[in-house]
């Protein structure tokens, strides 16, 4: 055993005089930033002009629904600032509002988006709403878990399009960073 | 959430540092015993030999194809997020690897049977080998996100990994059958302790502009990760089961398997000899504690959609939970206890050697100085050869291959050295030096690779070395 220790300990030393290392700095492993972004469409809403004629002017959809995509933990723990696009084309004959409200647990509306559409052929709106230290407030996007849709005819219910298919169509998507790291 | 970042850790440990190791150095040093379980049919001139338990073969190699620690932590000013970026996420290629083997031999003893022509070998190492190619897709999905990536598809079979430890217990037999051809082969019993499997993923992601929608994301995924002996290890580190259990493993408690090693040494002329050797040609069939998750399907995404009139004929409708519900149907994630069956990597090696210089008298049966016109065993050992020798291994992603210059001196029978040039995909510059010393009965190596990169250590993209003591007798010589 004492030759083993002998021959051990000549290995290591050898190594420990031929090895070398230039200098490492391990703590820069604290300064690495992981701030991904992500995209994804969020909601899309298609109605034909008989739909809206169907019913006597003013709200011909409303509707409450779950979302939970912002409220789960990996977001809303992480989410740094974003953008929603929204997009929305209106091919009917009718001048339409449409609002947009977030809802949190306890169905309090933390904010709305209400966006006024002119009727065919100018009916087209974009919009960009930015949230983050530019923007509204992020603890509107963190604490959302329902969406509110309202949508209402501000013209009358016999008119047709001249534009075939006379449709409304709302799309949004959501652009943000998160901080992984 | 500790005990699984535990058994992550311990997989990335295993992948980092733990792939079949290329043995350059100990293969055909026929003074060394362990030379017997890199080719079976190594010529020897042992009575019999026994290993130190636990000490008489210690290996231990890394290596990365792609980046070394220098490149991300040298203490060089640059950037950190710079670094990762440029040298990491798109400096390395799905092809580049982190690998690693180790072997430590439990048993190992050898013995001359009463046949002299016949050599018998047996014993018990424990071993973990395993890879994973660099997941470039994912870990780019991951730093940048799907935002600025339109149109781009995020390959998902950049996932390739496997991993193994086990304990193999084997019998060799090497038979010189005349005095040019010595041929040997192993038999070996594999014993499963854990495994891990994700090697035939296919599938992408993208992010698109929708149909309906602004944007639409599609996966069509085709995933696949099969373990054992994960879920024993995942009890040992909750304190549910003891370390004996995963022992148990080893010894026939879990997974089996069988598989077989060849070689032969061939004696061209005199001076000149071929050898060649398979090893592990062999499987591991896994039923024990087996844990495997899929992840198979296609499915488009683009929000939310409300279409009126459908949604006001069903007012009641959960979009949310139908659009979750939707994407799990469609790509469900499962799980189940399926047996699987694992390949072992099979290695090949083969050499060209030629022996020249002054003499050296053998201690053992080929104590003699003749040549070949003589009868079995009778051939002089030569204090200088130099050769070349090939290693493939079989990958996940195809052969790996290394080639090797070799020098070998002599000293007497109390010293032999080997040094090696090899170059392979991890290495171009790589020098390797093997020490074996011979104290009366006692036997002792020591090799070492990459002896270059020694210079800057964290700058190497492969090191391995081996060592162990043996006891060794020539019988009444």
């Amino acid at each position: 055993m004492k030759k083993l220790g002998v021959f051990l300990s000549l290995i290591t030393l050898m190594l420990c005089v031929v090895s070398c290392m230039e200098d490492q700095d391990f703590d820069q492993y604290k300064d690495l930033s992981v701030v991904p972004v992500f995209e994804s469409s969020i909601l899309y809403l298609e109605s034909t002009e008989d739909v809206i004629n169907n019913v006597p002017p003013g709200p011909f959809y409303s509707q409450d629904f779950s979302f939970n995509a912002f409220s789960e933990a990996f977001f809303s723990d992480r989410v740094l600032d974003g953008v929603i696009t929204y997009e929305i084309e209106n091919t009917t004959s009718k001048p339409l509002s449409l609002t947009l409200e977030f809802l949190n647990d306890a169905d309090e509306v933390l904010d709305s988006e209400p966006f006024t559409i002119d009727p065919a052929p100018s009916g087209t709106l974009q919009r960009d709403v930015v949230y983050g230290d530019t923007g509204k407030s992020l603890d509107i996007i963190r604490n959302t878990s329902r969406i509110r849709v309202v949508a209402v005819n501000e013209g009358d219910s016999t008119s047709t399009s001249n534009v075939s298919p006379p449709l409304v169509k709302f799309k949004s998507s959501g652009k943000f960073s998160l901080r992984i790291k | 959430m500790r005990k699984y970042s535990i058994i992550f850790i311990f997989i990335a440990f295993v992948c980092h540092f733990v792939t079949g190791q290329n043995k350059q150095l100990l293969y055909d040093f026929s003074e060394i015993p362990q030379s017997l379980l890199i080719n079976p049919g190594t010529e020897t001139d042992f009575q019999w030999y026994s290993g130190v338990p636990i000490l008489s073969g210690i290996s231990l190699q890394a290596g990365s194809s792609g980046i070394s620690v220098n490149d991300l932590f040298a203490n060089d000013g640059i950037d950190f997020n710079d670094k990762v970026r440029d040298r990491l996420i798109n400096g390395m290629s799905p092809k580049d690897d982190l690998s690693g083997t180790y072997q430590i031999e439990l048993i190992n003893i050898g013995y001359r049977g009463a046949e002299t022509d016949n050599f018998y070998s047996f014993g018990i190492y424990n071993e973990g080998d395993a890879i994973g190619y660099w997941f470039k897709d994912y870990a780019k999905l991951g730093f940048e996100g799907n935002a600025d990536n339109l149109n781009n598809r995020f390959n998902l079979s950049h996932l390739k990994t496997r991993g193994e430890i086990l304990n193999v217990f084997h019998f060799g037999v090497t038979k010189e059958i005349d005095n040019k051809l010595t041929f040997g082969v192993r038999g070996k019993l594999y014993s499963g302790i854990i495994d891990f499997t994700s090697t035939k993923n296919k599938g992408y992601f993208v992010t698109t502009e929708g149909q309906n929608n602004l944007l639409s994301n599609t996966l069509s995924a085709d995933l696949e990760l099969k373990s054992s002996g994960i879920i024993t290890l995942d009890h040992v580190i909750d304190g549910d089961s003891s370390a004996g259990d995963m022992i148990k493993r080893g010894f026939f408690g879990g997974d089996l398997g069988l598989g077989v090693d060849l070689g032969f040494t061939y004696h061209l002329n005199e001076q000149t000899l071929i050898t060649g050797s398979l090893l592990d040609l062999g499987f591991l069939y896994h039923s024990t504690d087996v844990l495997s998750y899929t992840l198979k399907g296609n499915a488009t995404v683009e929000g939310v959609e409300i279409i009126l009139p459908d949604a006001i004929n069903d007012p009641n409708t959960d979009f949310w939970q139908d659009l979750v519900d939707d994407v799990e149907g469609l790509v469900p994630f499962e799980e189940n206890r399926k047996s699987y069956i694992t390949f072992r990597p099979t290695k090949l090696y083969g050499s060209l050697r030629y022996n020249f210089g002054e003499t050296v008298q053998s201690k053992g049966r080929l104590d003699c100085d003749c040549n070949l016109s003589g009868g079995k065993s009778n051939r002089t050992k030569y204090a200088n050869g130099v050769g070349g020798q090939l290693y493939v291994i079989n990958r996940p992603r195809g052969p790996q291959a290394a080639l090797s210059a070799f020098y070998q001196r002599r000293f007497g029978n109390i010293m032999a050295v080997k040094t090696t040039y090899t170059i392979d995909k991890y290495s171009f510059s790589n020098v390797g030096l093997g020490l074996n010393l011979q104290a009366g009965p006692i036997n002792m190596y020591f090799m070492a690779d990459n002896l270059l990169a020694y210079r800057n250590i964290a700058a190497s993209n492969y090191a391995s070395f081996q060592l162990g003591i043996n006891i060794i007798s020539w019988g009444k010589n």
